[in-house]
């Protein structure tokens, strides 16, 4: 077992009325699942996803990581956590501007204090893989969309995480582009890791092993 | 990591390189500033200190008890140093100083006038002064002889060694030159190119009644662990015990506090330069804070716009210690560019900055105390100002940070505002005081001077012209080159004497003190005065003048005298006839009201001449007649003159310097603090950019924009202007108290400083105001 999510509730307070953002979620993830999070706009997936990635707390319910309770842990211990075994993708990119392609890439290592030798030897078999040798030293600006996502998936995978939680990924970009990153995903699935996706599509929801539907912040079992 | 770090903050600093120059400017203004005051400060401090017997060499003063005033004064008569010596075995050495005389120097048909002092041989011997060549142990024991300093030595011998060679001085006796003397450093008090030994020449100075004439300097080295106040216990009758007659008391005071703690008033340490120290120490400080101030309001402004770049730190996995440290490291990377910049302005104008605060001063690169100075100014504005972006933007959660939940963030209480209203606070403030300084600048300077100042000279008398002055006098007039001429004692500005214990019939007022002058006739008439009732000081006419004093109508108002003339003025054994009342004019300090003054007819202790040129003439044409004259009767000298109304305006000196020196830190000031403004305004336009493409889509005119931009930040001036204008108030009132003729503070000139700045503010805001008003409205919506 990889996560354990059970009767999550979030909400903010507006106006002295509770608006809930989640409610009572309750959730299982194993190791090597790739589950697609569907549901219409402003149904939960993206807060949903941020709690999962520990971005965003929750006001009642209980979540094991690893079997570890991530609810009863110190900010310290959570963000080693996160360090040590989740990588996010985001459907805007969020590359660092000032950095080069490599460096964003690097940037990862660098918090997780990895000898430089190494780091060089990670960061080129990562831009290997994704066939953006020719980039490296290119700014996010100078990139289209779907170069700029290739680049934000592998600064994900960079640090070797258990799970990647992706939230809208291909959401800025073409049919063609998503497939590719679809695909990628795919490949990654079979070698082992964890994902966990956000989507509006079908036919990206269809690449995972499970799908989860939202509705209004609960699990719609329809 | 931190290489890493400082990439990227270069990187920043270049992408924004408009904010990075107008922070950068701020920052460099503000240090420089601050190097070049404490530079002057270090220089001030040093004063004495430098000597190796610092501690235990002292300055002996003398301290009389009149009725309701302590007097001090430190010149002293010529047996006390060598008493003091031989009577209290505390005492390790005495030297005597003469006051500084210039002197001119003949060596072969090389002539030049230079100034120095005599002294004994013990002075190289106590004081730090080395000599490059001779032996400061007997250099000066000897009569007639003579040390230089490597500078006059140059300009007397050239490059031939002047050991043993011969100096004429005065055209008179011949000095050997016994030593070199390394140039004077600019920490010191003394200022003498040359130092002729006292032996074979001090009788000249005492006269018989040698406890009673005060005419030397006296410096006294104790030996270690003496106790001070003690040892002033001891010594205080001393005078009275060898004198039997001359009651006042003695004291040391420490040569290292000579320079700082200069003034005594009512017989206690009052002041001195130590206050214009603390002056400038708090202007330097308050330099220090606006330009803090400025760099940190910007970079804070400048990192809300990298919150999102903090946002993906965190999901890709930075610590918050990582992202403090990768701020702290750009902030003190800036600011250390920063530092560097300013040492190398500070050190390319600090001759300017010599020429107005007239010192030396010189960047020493290798004091410890300034790399520690700068360093830790420079570790901790980039402290203080990466301190926010370090900590506030880092304690976000990152979904807040990459939703952009700052931009919404809009307290009343912004410390960025507060900040600003600090800066010009104290800017405005500046402003009003230099402003009020110049005020009464002028208002002193129109005073009536009571006398001509124009086409009037004085010339020092020296070598023959004693001797020929009636030839000299009447061949200027006969050529009509001068209009009427006068021997005085002192210069005509110089209010050097003063006295009491005058007595006269029907005197009310006892003790009353008066400024007392020396003429040798034709004073009046000289110097233009109005004689209100009487004659001139006249020894042609009146050979017995020198019982003849004429007084001024203060003189005659104080003195309660009704018909002044013919009146006697009794001191001692001795009286004099009042034959002449003059109008008031100003001699001492213009700030103060006319004192009542004496001027006795003398044909001795004059040793001025002042002149009246003729009018009519061209001023060149005087000069060059009065030259001739002057070396034909005074070969030897060059004929050397001044002019009275430049030596006027050198009594607004110190005021006008003040002035200079506060309208340049108020000008800095302000300059800074609408850099900051500008800095801000530009940020605020840009990340408004969108709000005000929706204004102008939904219709909003180009001027209600703007108007709305600038608004804010206006508010904030005018209320730095509420808080400044009664803070200056205040301390410029209290400014006003020292001088007796002053003007009133008037409220417009804090108006004219408010709108000053206000328009200045305006200007600066609405320049950005109103490039972010004509943009069009598709630009900044498609940049979204
Ligand atoms: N801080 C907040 N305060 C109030 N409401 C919030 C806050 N954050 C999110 N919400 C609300 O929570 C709901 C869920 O938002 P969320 O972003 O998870 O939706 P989503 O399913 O990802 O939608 P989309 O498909 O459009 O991305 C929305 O209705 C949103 O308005
Ligand atoms: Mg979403």
């Amino acid at each position: 077992m990889l996560l354990e999510l059970h009767n999550i509730f979030k909400w903010v307070t507006q106006g002295g009325k509770r608006i809930f953002l989640l409610s009572d979620i309750n959730l299982q993830v194993e190791e090597g699942e790739f589950i697609s999070i569907m549901g219409p706009s402003g149904s939960g997936k993206s807060t949903l996803l941020n709690v999962i990635g520990m971005l965003d707390g929750f006001q009642e319910g209980e979540y094991n990581f690893l079997g570890e309770s991530v609810h009863a842990m110190k900010e310290k211990n959570r963000s080693k956590l996160y360090k040590e075994y989740i990588g996010f993708v985001f459907q805007a990119y969020h590359l660092i501007d000032e950095l080069t392609v490599y460096e964003n890439i690097e940037t990862p290592l660098l918090y997780k204090n990895i000898k430089s030798s190494e780091r060089k030897a990670l960061v080129a078999d990562m831009l290997d893989r994704f066939n953006i040798v020719g980039k490296k030293d290119l700014f996010p600006s100078q990139l289209s969309g779907g170069q700029q996502q290739l680049v934000g998936v592998a600064r994900a995978l960079i640090a070797k995480p258990k799970l990647i939680l992706a939230d809208e990924p291909t959401g800025n970009l073409n049919s063609k582009q998503s497939e590719e990153i679809m695909q990628l995903f795919k490949e990654l699935n079979q070698e082992g890791v964890t994902i966990i996706q956000a989507t509006h599509s079908e036919t990206n929801a269809a690449y995972g092993s499970r799908v989860l539907h939202l509705l209004d912040g609960r699990r719609d079992h329809k | 990591m931190i290489r890493n770090y400082f990439k990227i903050a270069l990187r920043n600093l270049w992408k924004n390189k408009g904010f990075t120059a107008i922070n950068l400017l701020g920052l460099v203004i503000g240090m420089t500033a601050v190097i070049l005051i404490g530079t002057w400060i270090q220089n001030e401090l040093s004063f004495e200190r430098f000597h190796t017997n610092e501690k235990s060499l002292y300055k002996v003063y003398n301290r009389s008890t009149g009725p309701g005033e302590i007097s001090t004064w430190d010149i002293t008569s010529g047996p006390l140093g060598k008493a003091l010596e031989n009577d209290f075995p505390e005492v390790e050495n005495s030297a005597r100083i003469y006051w500084s005389a210039e002197r001119l120097f003949g060596v072969g048909d090389k002539s030049i006038k230079t100034k120095g002092n005599e002294v004994d041989g013990s002075f190289l011997r106590m004081f730090s002064f080395p000599l490059l060549q001779g032996n400061s142990d007997d250099a000066l024991e000897g009569v007639n002889n003579i040390v230089i300093t490597k500078t006059l030595a140059i300009k007397l011998f050239g490059d031939t060694d002047p050991i043993n060679k011969e100096i004429k001085i005065d055209n008179e006796t011949n000095y050997k030159v016994t030593g070199i003397l390394k140039d004077l450093p600019s920490n010191t008090a003394f200022d003498f190119e040359y130092l002729i030994s006292l032996k074979g020449n001090e009788t000249k100075y005492s006269g018989s009644d040698a406890w009673g004439i005060n005419t030397f300097y006296t410096y006294i080295q104790l030996k270690p662990n003496t106790l001070i106040v003690h040892f002033n216990e001891k010594i205080k009758n001393l005078v009275e015990r060898k004198s039997d007659k001359y009651k006042w008391e003695i004291f040391l005071y420490p040569v290292s506090q000579s320079h700082l703690y200069s003034r005594f008033e009512n017989g206690k340490v009052a002041g001195g330069h130590i206050e214009t120290v603390r002056l400038m120490a708090i202007i330097g400080g308050l330099i220090l804070l606006i330009a803090c101030i400025n760099f940190m309001n910007l970079s804070t402004a400048q990192s809300q716009k990298r919150a999102k770049e903090v946002g993906v730190r965190k999901v890709i996995g930075a610590g918050k210690s990582s992202l403090i440290s990768q701020f702290l490291c750009e902030s003190i990377l800036l600011a250390a560019i920063g530092g560097i910049l300013a040492l190398v302005i500070a050190a390319v104008y600090l001759p300017y900055f010599n020429q107005l605060i007239e010192k030396s001063l010189m960047i020493n690169f290798l004091n410890p105390l300034l790399w520690l100075g700068l360093g830790g100014f420079v570790l901790f504005t980039g402290l203080l100002a990466g301190s926010y972006p370090a900590f506030y933007l880092s304690s976000f959660t990152p979904v807040k940070v990459l939703k952009g939940a700052f931009k919404g963030v809009k307290s009343s209480f912004n410390p960025r505002k507060t900040l600003v209203v600090l800066q010009f606070s104290v800017g405005i403030a500046l402003v009003i005081a230099t402003i009020v300084i110049y005020q009464q600048i002028n208002f002193t300077q129109n005073r009536a001077t009571g006398y001509n100042v124009n086409n009037l000279v004085q010339v020092r008398i020296e070598g023959d012209i004693k001797k020929n002055y009636d030839l000299i006098k009447t061949e200027l007039l006969s050529a009509r080159a001068v209009t009427a001429m006068s021997k005085t004692g002192w210069g005509v500005t110089v209010d050097g004497s003063n006295g009491s214990g005058f007595k006269w019939d029907g005197m009310e007022q006892e003790n009353l003190n008066f400024s007392l002058y020396r003429t040798g006739g034709n004073f009046a008439k000289t110097m233009d005065l109005k004689l209100v009732d009487g004659r001139d000081i006249d020894f042609s006419l009146f050979p017995g003048d020198s019982s003849s004093v004429m007084i001024n109508e203060t003189a005659v108002k104080k003195m309660g005298l009704k018909d002044p003339i013919g009146k006697l003025i009794r001191k001692d054994d001795s009286a004099l006839t009042i034959v002449g009342v003059f109008n008031d004019f100003i001699i001492g300090s213009p700030y103060d009201d006319v004192r009542p003054m004496l001027v006795f007819g003398s044909v001795d202790g004059v040793y001025n001449i002042v002149m009246r040129l003729n009018g009519l003439n061209d001023t060149a044409k005087n000069l060059k007649i009065a030259a001739d004259v002057f070396s034909k009767y005074n070969p030897a000298y060059p004929f050397t003159y001044h002019f009275v109304d430049q030596e006027y305006a050198e009594k607004f000196k110190d005021e006008k310097q003040i002035a200079s020196l506060s309208s340049l830190f108020a000008g800095l000031t302000i300059f800074i603090s609408c850099l900051g403004l500008f800095g801000l305004a530009a940020y605020m336009a840009q990340n408004r950019s969108k709000e005000i493409g929706i204004r102008k889509v939904l219709g909003a005119s180009v001027g209600g924009i703007v108007k709305m931009l600038s608004k804010e930040f206006i508010m904030l001036v005018v209320i730095a202007i509420v808080i400044a204008v009664p803070i200056s108030w205040y301390f410029m009132s209290e400014w006003l108290q020292d001088f007796t003729y002053r003007i009133d503070l008037e409220w417009i000139s804090f108006v004219y400083a408010g709108v000053g700045t206000l328009l200045i503010a305006l200007l600066t805001v609405s320049f950005q105001a109103i490039k972010a008003a004509i943009v069009n409205p598709v630009e900044s919506l498609k940049t979204e």
